[in-house]
């Protein structure tokens, strides 16, 4: 996988071990320019070592990584936004100047900051906390002060790691919309999470770490698509004779039967049940979410693992 | 290098507001009163502790009732000519011999109404003095009373009749001494341990707290870390800067009352109070930098209070090292420990601040404070490499770093001989 420039996240072959424990095996990954791009993955599986490889925080052992078209994250750190996993604001800072301060740590003025941090405090809904003392803040509200912090330098690129835990419904709202809206300012988006609502709602590309590894890279239709549609037919009559006109994976449940869409589609199965008589009361046909196939895709890599250990 | 220092500025700013801007603070800066008033306590407390134990030591004189007489009139006389009305060595007590001396002496001795610290008996021609190991000053007076008894008998005299009129005039040494002037640099040295010792380590908790409330990673993410070294020691060294300022202000304020006849420009340094009051700044800048960067390294491996607490200890006892190496440089101006504790970059600020009180050239200092750059610089980098490594778990130990670097020194054909070796190709003989 070669690097482009139209790429502010790239990296090839990226593999990091804590001791003896491989936490990172060669993650390759390619981030389009103002896109917002999900890193999916469970519990464990290396996305934040991952984006800590890329920001610069630690090094890899191998594998080569470009920010924003460099090769050292820490000569465009001015032009990144980052928001950690493990949130940290110092108690004692007043919000404003929390945010200040984050600003100037990526190359702003501190009288600048504190105009700009005074702005988004107040399209926020927090303007009122703007003198308040971090300490005093709620947990939700002193995560959105250090969102708004990483994001007071206007970044080219920002990074998000877990930005949706912790928040209350109405917060991860106004989170998906300040996402969306950096993206239409032209900033790029990278950020991780394990749940899936959020990825398959505003995410334009995803990646899906599991063991360390990428398994799936595509946009959030294409992962869909490695699972095949799922019907719900509800007969006219019929009763258990239905069932041998249906696929061999057909479950009754509720008031229908279940199965998975034939590959050649439902065309020819309509017919079918209509000329058999038990006619169509009723007929849906979806798509699988993005998490049938994240979950599919982690199962298939636990089967792996679980297969090579034995 | 300028990013280092301008993200250092930003990290150091916080740092300095965050502390200087609460009522701690205040607390802090007012320590010393705290410290000084403990002195003056202990000072009334073992002043009391000695009066209690003087007024409970006693000189006997073991003498018959003529003999008394006289040595009574002859103590006070000695005593008024030698000291004045008050103090001098313990009161005499004149006691009548009993018939084994030998017994009434150890009688004495073991008595526990009072504490006997000399007893004298025998003649006043041939007196017999007694005394405790560490009364051999008072065996000396009784031998001095004795004697001026039997003196002013004979030339029949009264005992405080004086022959001479002496002119007593207290005199005001003010030109600087080749001694004094050492007294200013072991002065220097002694302020700026104390003060680097009581404001650099705090460093070593200055990470902990970025640590515990995860802002670590932002500044990782955003800053080199080395700028997070540099920040945390240029904002301590404000607060120290701040701390130094209000209790110079006040001692120059109280030198300045002090009269002139108390002889202090006798200290004068030789390289003249100015300059020696800026290079002492300058070098406690240094110490401040060295020692609160090793403390900050070492207190940045620590994850908790009580580790800090136990890292903190090896560090101060090297500096307690460093500072009783630089006192004997700043004793023994010139000598081989002075040279070493003037290169040593961890006693060089002490050591070359004591320089300063005794030799007039100017330039080793600038050598020297070129020096302990280097040496901060140094400690700084080894600092944020050892926290990146043991905290950040990223890049490599010192182990593996020696290795590799040893390995690079390794000549070509060292190399393939080891390989050789490690194949089996090539048997070592013993």
């Amino acid at each position: 996988m070669s690097f482009t420039d139209d790429r502010p996240v790239w990296a090839s072959g990226l593999i990091k071990s804590f001791g003896k424990s491989q936490a990172v095996k060669g993650v390759n990954l390619s981030v389009p320019k103002g896109s917002i791009y999900g890193v999916l993955g469970p519990n464990g599986a290396g996305k934040t070592t991952t984006l800590r490889m890329l920001l610069g925080i630690i090094d890899p052992d191998e594998g080569e990584r470009r920010l924003l078209g460099d090769a050292n994250p820490r000569h465009v750190s001015h032009r990144v936004g980052y928001l950690p996993e493990e949130r940290g604001l110092y108690p004692s800072m007043k919000a404003r100047e929390a945010i200040a301060f984050m600003g100037a740590l990526r190359g702003m003025d501190w009288a600048e900051g504190r105009k700009r941090a005074d702005e988004a405090l107040e399209s926020a809904g927090l303007g009122h906390v703007a003198h308040g003392k971090i300490r005093r803040l709620s947990k939700g509200m002193a995560q959105l002060v250090q969102l708004l912090g990483s994001l007071i330098h206007k970044p080219d690129l920002i990074v998000l790691d877990e930005p949706f835990s912790g928040l209350d419904p109405v917060n991860q709202e106004l989170l998906e919309r300040l996402i969306l809206s950096e993206r239409d300012r032209g900033a790029t988006i990278l950020f991780s999470t394990h749940v899936m609502g959020h990825a398959q709602r505003i995410c334009d590309r995803l990646s899906i770490i599991a063991g360390g590894k990428v398994r799936f890279e595509g946009t959030v239709d294409e992962a869909r698509s490695t699972l095949p549609m799922k019907a719900h037919y509800v007969p006219c009559s019929g009763g258990e004779e239905v069932r041998k006109l249906l696929p061999v994976d057909a479950e009754l449940g509720g008031n229908g039967w279940h199965f998975t869409v034939p590959e050649g589609g439902a065309e020819r199965l309509v017919v079918e049940l209509v000329k058999a008589g038990h006619g169509i009361a009723g007929l849906s046909i979806e798509r699988p979410g993005l998490h049938d196939a994240f979950v599919r895709i982690v199962n298939a890599v636990k089967a792996e693992e679980a297969e090579i250990t034995a | 290098m300028r990013q280092v220092i301008r993200y250092g500025l930003v990290i150091a700013r916080r740092d300095f507001m965050a502390v200087v801007a609460t009522p701690t603070f205040l607390l802090f800066l007012l320590t010393p009163f705290l410290m000084l008033g403990i002195s003056v306590a202990s000072g009334f407390g073992g002043a009391y502790l000695a009066k209690g134990t003087d007024d409970a030591r006693v000189m006997i004189v073991i003498a018959s009732a003529p003999d008394a007489e006289r040595i009574t009139a002859e103590d006070s006389a000695v005593r008024k000519r030698l000291y004045g009305h008050d103090g001098g060595p313990p009161p005499i007590r004149i006691i009548a011999p009993e018939s084994d001396i030998e017994a009434q002496q150890s009688k004495l001795l073991g008595g526990k109404d009072a504490e006997v610290v000399a007893i004298l008996h025998g003649t006043l021609e041939r007196p017999i003095i007694v005394h405790r190991p560490d009364a051999a000053q008072n065996a000396r007076f009784l031998a001095l009373v004795a004697e001026e008894v039997l003196r002013t008998e004979r030339l029949g005299q009264k005992s405080e009749q004086m022959l001479s009129k002496p002119d007593i005039r207290e005199i005001h040494q003010n030109a600087p001494t080749k001694s004094r002037q050492q007294s200013t640099g072991s002065g220097a040295v002694v302020i700026m341990f104390m003060l680097t010792i009581m404001l650099a380590s705090q460093a070593v908790g200055t990470l902990a707290e970025e640590k515990s409330n995860k802002v670590i990673e932002i500044l990782a993410a955003s800053v080199p870390l080395e700028s997070v070294f540099f920040g945390k020691l240029i904002g301590l060294f404000g607060i120290a800067l701040v701390f130094v300022a209000f209790w110079g202000t006040l001692a120059a304020v109280g030198l300045s009352i002090v009269p002139a006849s108390a002889g202090l420009s006798s200290f004068t340094p030789v390289i003249g109070t100015p300059l020696f009051v800026i290079f002492a700044g300058c070098y406690f800048a240094m110490a401040f930098m060295l020692l609160g960067a090793i403390f900050l390294g070492v207190g940045a491996q620590a994850s908790t209070m009580r580790e800090i607490q136990m890292l903190s200890l090896p560090i101060t006892l090297f500096q307690l090292i460093m500072f009783g190496v630089s006192m004997a440089a700043a004793g023994s101006p010139g000598s081989g420990v002075a040279r070493f504790a003037q290169i040593f970059p961890f006693s060089s600020p002490f050591a070359m601040a004591a320089r300063g009180a005794t030799d007039p050239a100017i330039w080793p200092h600038l050598l020297a404070l070129a020096w302990q750059m280097f040496w901060v610089a140094i400690t700084i980098a080894v600092g944020a490499h050892f926290f990146r490594y043991g905290v950040l778990k990223s890049g490599v130990g010192p182990f593996t770093a020696l290795g590799r670097l040893l390995r690079k020194r390794t000549p070509n054909g060292a190399k393939s001989i080891d390989k050789n070796v490690n194949s089996g190709k090539v048997q070592l003989i013993p």
